[in-house]
């Protein structure tokens, strides 16, 4: 027998917008798989990338103030990759080491976008791939898409909710180290105009993660979507990935050699020089978002840069949205 | 055998309602007014022209499986789309407002579904917070239902090591977490063991009896619908064959007494017959007797007396519900759509002696 039993009361009071009801879902979901191991491992490990970049930054800024520092900077841009760059923006090397303070924009820009490109984007195929696989499609087996659809929820709001996880994690792994690393760079530089150098930074490190967020988490759903086992998309995802990557590489070995692109420089391949556009990179989901964010760095030369990528990665998302829109959608059909 | 003595056992005549024709059930307000719902997957018709009307209160819709009732819930709240139909149900529009009519209605579903890696605590939470409710006054309003549905330190354990029982009592937590208008409970005491299902039902007639709550009990445990129900539907085929109330629906046409003896039911019987009382045995130390009266009553005891089989009880006579829901969901081919059910029970009837 309690000693009280208050028994059931009636609840009066204001309701929340409906507007707002799919960030439940993400929250909820961002608890859930927070409480993953290897999530927070993978995290932990993406600041080590990070922490690299801002010590890069913080180096060159510190160098540039110095003159004797200067002759090891202009060691450090002699590299092929680096000239490339540069002249895809114009930029004349051998003019501006004498006054560094001029490439502070590409420089950071460089480092930034290498950090994007290479540990985040690796980091991010593994996370979402430990993460995403089973967002909907757990749901469709356990039939738990019923407890969020006999609520006040569309079909829109629950694949919406079910995105924000990803896109949750995606900007906390992508966009805030790369944040990070330009406010760090700013504290380091003693020079007082270096924000009005880079103040785009932060509007490119946006536009580049969106870029990385919006059609991976597309493919990531539409893959969960599709079976109700979250292995099968587990194994779909990284497969995407690995094969599309190694049959870019293939194809576009096999057409520089027809063309007699390795003549002089012998048959190993060099991942700079893979950077440039090629109709085959469109096969690699990895190279594709690597151009594309190359291009809103500003790295890529005019004469390589291209619109197809953008319109691979809208086509994507759009497909890959609508995937997941339909499965869940479907249910309320069946 | 006499057409009257058939018709004590049958149900009411007025039990097979033309909904289109007779008077409501209650002057109340329905809760669920709905009318030529089809559904149909493929070929196969799994609701066909429903026209129902709910009242306020317990209503048990039962029916036996694959006759729809899970598929007309789902229809209700917009889970599943239907091929035609329209209708109200509480103050919204139907089909056209289902979202708007989930804030206002809690569903218990028959399907084991929760959400791996959340506290039992949490997910009534959730869903209290996907109802709308703010989040502190979400975690307040879940351990209120939660205290209510006697989850205990349970609700601090993450749902996926509840036995069955305890998750019956964590979706009825949900269901119930954001105060709805109006309960649907598929399939709620499916797992429970004796004395949870009781405790279960007694938690839906408090909820019904003294805080007013419309509830939708879809099952096909019928002592359940006995226990707890004041009104039933019966559907069968995807068809509403029976809606009526369940007093109505246990009153015979014809006095009759319903007699419980020690033993030897059958030598009473024969007793019984040659005093000129017709009975028949409806349970392994239970008969039910044609007529009452003080007259009835003296002759019964002077044939206990006279066979020395003691009576345990006499009361009035009631129908069981079984058998009108094995009336109700037999000889489908009888069943004109959208008419009044017209079941020939004389069939399917004992032979009075």
């Amino acid at each position: 027998m309690p000693i009280l039993d208050v028994g059931y009361r009636n609840w009066q009071g204001h309701r929340t917008p409906r507007w707002t009801r799919a960030a439940i879902i993400a929250s909820t979901g961002i608890h859930l798989v927070w409480q993953g191991t290897w999530l927070k491992r993978v995290l932990l490990f993406m600041v080590v990338p990070a922490a690299v970049a801002a010590f890069i930054v913080g180096t060159f800024e510190q160098t540039i103030e110095r003159p004797e520092a200067r002759a090891a900077l202009k060691g450090a841009f002699r590299s092929p990759v680096v000239q490339q760059a540069a002249n895809a923006r114009d930029i004349d090397l051998d003019t501006v080491l004498d006054q560094p303070e001029t490439l502070r924009h590409f420089s950071w820009s460089y480092v930034l976008f290498g950090l994007l490109r290479y540990p985040q984007s690796i980091g991010m195929i593994v996370l979402i791939g430990l993460v995403a696989p089973r967002l909907i499609s757990y749901d469709l087996r356990s039939r738990g898409y019923l407890l969020y659809l006999s609520r006040p929820l569309t079909p829109f709001e629950y694949v919406l909710g079910k995105a924000g996880i990803v896109y949750f994690l995606l900007f906390m792994m992508s966009a805030v180290p790369a944040l990070l690393v330009y406010v760090v760079g700013l504290f380091l530089s003693t020079d007082p105009w270096a924000i009005s150098h880079t103040w785009d930074l932060p509007l490119r490190i946006l536009a580049a993660a969106l870029v990385l967020i919006l059609p991976t988490t597309a493919v990531a759903l539409a893959l969960s979507s599709l079976t109700q086992e979250s292995r099968f998309a587990g194994f779909a995802w990284f497969a995407i990935w690995v094969l599309g990557s190694i049959a870019f590489r293939i194809l576009w070995a096999a057409e520089q050699a027809r063309n007699g692109g390795f003549g002089s420089r012998g048959r190993r391949i060099r991942m700079e020089e893979m950077e440039g556009f090629s109709s085959w990179m469109l096969l690699s989901p990895y190279d594709t978002l690597g151009n594309v964010q190359q291009q809103i760095f500003g790295l890529v030369p005019k004469e390589a840069a291209a619109w197809s990528p953008w319109v691979l990665l809208a086509v994507v998302s759009i497909v890959g949205y609508t995937i997941a829109y339909r499965r869940v959608a479907g249910m309320l059909k069946a | 055998m006499e057409s009257g003595t058939a018709a004590f056992l049958q149900p009411a005549t007025v039990n097979r309602l033309d909904l289109k024709r007779s008077e409501p059930i209650q002057s109340l307000e329905p809760i669920l007014e709905v009318e030529g719902i089809h559904k149909s997957y493929r070929a196969n018709r799994v609701l066909r022209d429903i026209n129902l009307t709910l009242p306020p209160g317990v209503v048990g819709l039962l029916g036996p499986n694959g006759s729809g009732k899970s598929t007309l819930i789902k229809a209700i709240l917009g889970l599943v789309s239907v091929d035609a139909g329209r209708g109200r149900i509480l103050q919204f529009r139907w089909p056209e407002q289902t979202r708007a009519l989930r804030d206002q209605i809690g569903y218990l579903p028959e399907d084991d579904c929760y959400l791996q890696g959340l506290q039992g605590i949490e997910s009534i939470q959730m869903m209290a917070r996907l109802s709308g409710l703010h989040r502190t006054e979400a975690l307040r309003r879940s351990h209120e239902v939660a205290d209510l549905c006697d989850l205990d330190q349970e609700r601090y354990r993450n749902v996926e090591t509840y036995s069955t029982g305890m998750r019956q009592k964590l979706k009825f937590a949900q269901a119930l977490v954001h105060d709805p208008q109006w309960l649907i409970l598929d399939e709620p005491t499916t797992g429970l063991d004796p004395s949870q299902r009781e405790q279960f039902l007694s938690r839906i007639d408090t909820l019904a009896k003294e805080k007013g709550k419309s509830i939708l009990l879809s099952t096909h445990i019928l002592h359940d619908v006995q226990r707890v129900c004041d009104h039933v539907v019966i559907l069968a085929k995807g068809e509403i064959r029976l809606v009526d109330t369940l007093a109505r629906l246990q009153q015979p046409t014809q006095a009759g007494l319903q007699v419980g003896v020690i033993s030897d039911v059958e030598r009473f019987m024969v007793a019984l017959t040659h005093c000129g009382i017709q009975s028949r045995r409806t349970g392994a130390c239970e008969l039910q007797v044609l007529g009452d009266g003080p007259e009835i009553v003296k002759r019964i005891w002077s044939t206990s007396y006279e066979t020395g089989i003691p009576i345990q009880r006499i009361d009035q006579a009631r129908n069981s519900l079984e058998q009108a829901f094995l009336d109700a969901i037999r000889d489908s081919s009888r069943v004109t759509m959208g008419n009044p059910v017209a079941i020939d029970n004389k069939a399917s009837l004992p032979e009075y002696r």
